[in-house]
């Protein structure tokens, strides 16, 4: 046997060996997404569509599942996990937003702009940046900019204006998404950097040939050019931000409250929970059955998410195609 | 005029296709056609066209000089690619840039309209005047405009072939004018490229669909668009095949009354049929320089001899 495998591999036995592994690959994703869809079945059953609305406190509700025996009734599994979803959706939206224009940015001035010398120090230091533990940031975060936030932008009058319904202690919107933009830009933008570095040369040239500067250049032929990649880092980065749990845990002020736009600028400095920091900060109380349905609920909202995601960007690229553009 | 004794010594010298080419006495040539069939000849009417055309242009006088270069050297780094080169382009004739590789054509080409500054270790001395004027007075993308390139491989943009022709048109503008707007003008352009009458049917095609012929010639009026005093074109028929080739040369034979254009080629054929002046270059140096007749027929220098008729050889 062993003698079999040291000769060289015949095409077809590597085709079917790799084959079996890629397969085993798609079993499990497959078999997570049952098992996690089946362990969630309870808490979708007893709450319906309301699952997703807001309905009263969601710590509270969480709370008191965590006290439910082990045969939970249907009401204990009542929970309006709006503001949780909400608060992924937000934090994920906002930081990828903001952390795609500047990556673009960033991107066009490493490939076009830098001088060589800044390059070859750039280059490196990003990628070592989007290999950073997302706990360091975490740590950064709360040891640093909370306080901060808290001493000079939060006024006394601004806490107080809010006092009966939440308190503002620095943790919050503006620091999560802040820090979640520092996490998925250095991503973002080594993947831009690289796609810009692909587009043939030629068609950059073609656009300076014709009299249009590097600038112009660089934005109506390079970077339309690279979209197929300015969206693969997107949905890199978006997976990246609603999959972040521990960071956001530890500097997003973790309470189930929906941060509302309408509240002015108090609205940055509100707090939140989005769903993977409570998977975590509830991962211990998953005795309850009540409390463990509603944890796999929030998992499969999660893994339902990313796998839009993916579907979405790959639909976004499309269109792209018909012009010749690698996808 | 051209002296008979003249043309007949460059028959004589020319390699097999040119040969069929027969000069009568009042300099209009015909066609001998070959017994076997050759791809180019054979393939339609215009490729015929081009041979039976390749010398009838020829004019007695040159036209005024476009663009001068005056002691021009280019050097990367510590090698020098281009060293003193001085030469007239004149409007309304072809400049065939010949020598072997790495002899400097392309970068004496990419100098013109500056091109070379994006190389960083690229470092010019000379002078390039346009009209009188020196390139480095000007700003870099009004000189791109007025001296326009086309290069080796096409490189067409990922995008229809309208915008293809429009880019630069909407580029130049301040605020990006609608596809009626520039319309015309990128119609214009794709009829002096003779391209249009292929793909007016359906403009928004994309551009990477058309074959290499076609995507050559929608770069062509890509920087016709603009509206350039000057084309410079490197190797534009090196990746295409014979029957696109005939067709490009046909194009520049064509254009050569409104502007004057440049041409680098390792093709001596192509540039004997397309050349109205010849520039030899060799390692950097400008070795021999004039009416393309004289260059192939007569050469004054050893090494253009050399190069001219080993390649003919």
């Amino acid at each position: 046997m062993l003698q079999r495998l040291r000769k060289p591999w015949p095409d077809q036995r590597a085709e079917r060996t790799l084959g079996a592994l890629a397969s085993v690959v798609l079993v499990l994703i497959v078999l997570m997404i049952v098992f996690v869809a089946s362990k969630a079945m309870p808490a979708f059953q007893h709450n319906g569509l309301s699952f997703f609305g807001s309905g009263g406190d969601v710590d509270r509700q969480i709370d008191a599942m965590v006290n439910t025996g082990a045969k939970p009734a249907p009401g204990d599994y009542t929970i309006g996990a709006w503001p949780l979803i909400y608060a992924t959706l937000l934090t994920t939206a906002l930081a990828v937003v903001g952390g795609l224009a500047f990556a673009l940015l960033a991107a066009v001035f490493i490939v076009e702009f830098a001088p060589p010398s800044l390059r070859r120090v750039v280059v490196p230091v990003v990628r070592l940046l989007a290999a950073v533990p997302s706990v360091i940031y975490g740590l950064i975060g709360i040891l640093v900019l909370v306080p901060l936030v808290n001493d000079h932008l939060i006024s006394s009058g601004r806490k107080q204006s809010v006092q009966y319904v939440i308190s503002l202690t620095g943790t919050g919107l503006l620091v999560a998404v802040v820090i979640l933009v520092v996490m998925i830009t250095p991503i973002m933008i080594a993947i831009i950097v690289d796609a810009l570095y692909a587009v043939p040369k030629g068609w950059r040239e073609g656009a300076l040939a014709l009299g249009v500067n590097r600038w112009r250049a660089m934005w109506t032929v390079s970077v339309r050019a690279a979209r197929p990649a300015i969206i693969a880092a997107v949905v890199l980065a978006c997976a990246r931000a609603l999959g972040e749990a521990i960071m956001l845990s530890m500097v997003s002020g973790s309470k189930g409250f929906a941060p509302n736009p309408i509240d002015g600028l108090t609205f940055i400095f509100e707090p939140l929970r989005p769903l993977a920091a409570t998977i975590v900060e509830d991962a211990d109380s998953i005795n309850a059955p009540a409390m463990s349905a509603t944890v796999y609920a929030f998992a499969l909202l999660l893994l339902f998410s990313s796998l839009v995601l993916s579907l979405a960007g790959f639909l976004a690229k499309q269109p792209m195609k018909k012009y010749g553009i690698r996808v | 005029m051209i002296g008979n004794e003249e043309t007949h010594d460059v028959e004589r010298l020319l390699p097999p296709p040119i040969k069929r080419i027969v000069v009568d006495e009042q300099l209009q040539p015909t066609i001998v056609q070959p017994p076997v069939a050759d791809p180019v000849a054979a393939t339609g009417p215009s490729a015929g066209a081009v041979r039976a055309g390749a010398r009838a242009h020829r004019r007695g006088t040159p036209g005024p000089e476009r663009m001068t270069l005056d002691g021009l050297s280019v050097s990367y780094g510590t090698k020098r690619a281009v060293n003193e080169v001085s030469l007239p382009i004149r409007q309304g004739e072809v400049l065939a840039l010949i020598g072997p590789s790495g002899c400097g054509k392309t970068t004496l080409l990419r100098t013109l309209n500056r091109l070379t500054e994006l190389t960083p270790t690229a470092r010019r001395e000379g002078r390039i005047l346009l009209d009188g004027q020196d390139v480095d007075e000007l700003e870099v993308t009004a000189l791109r405009r007025r001296v326009s390139m086309v290069f080796q491989q096409p490189n067409p943009f990922p995008m229809s072939i309208f915008d293809n022709v429009a880019y630069a048109l909407r580029e130049q503008a301040m605020k990006r004018p609608g596809k009626a707007a520039v319309e015309p003008q990128v119609i214009d352009a794709l009829r002096r490229a003779g391209l249009y009458d292929e793909v007016k049917d359906d403009l928004s095609r994309p551009a990477l669909r058309l074959s290499g012929g076609q995507q050559q010639r929608l770069c062509i009026a890509r920087a016709l668009a603009v509206r350039p005093e000057v084309l410079l074109m490197d190797e534009p028929c090196s990746a295409l095949d014979p029957r696109s080739t005939a067709v490009i040369e046909e194009l520049i034979q064509e254009l050569r009354s409104e502007l004057a254009i440049v041409i680098v080629t390792h093709n001596l054929q192509q540039a004997y049929r397309v050349g109205d002046h010849v520039a030899f270059m060799y390692l950097g140096d400008l070795v021999e320089y004039g009416r393309t007749e004289q260059v192939f027929a007569a050469p004054r220098a050893q090494r253009t001899r050399d190069y001219v008729g080993g390649a003919f050889g």
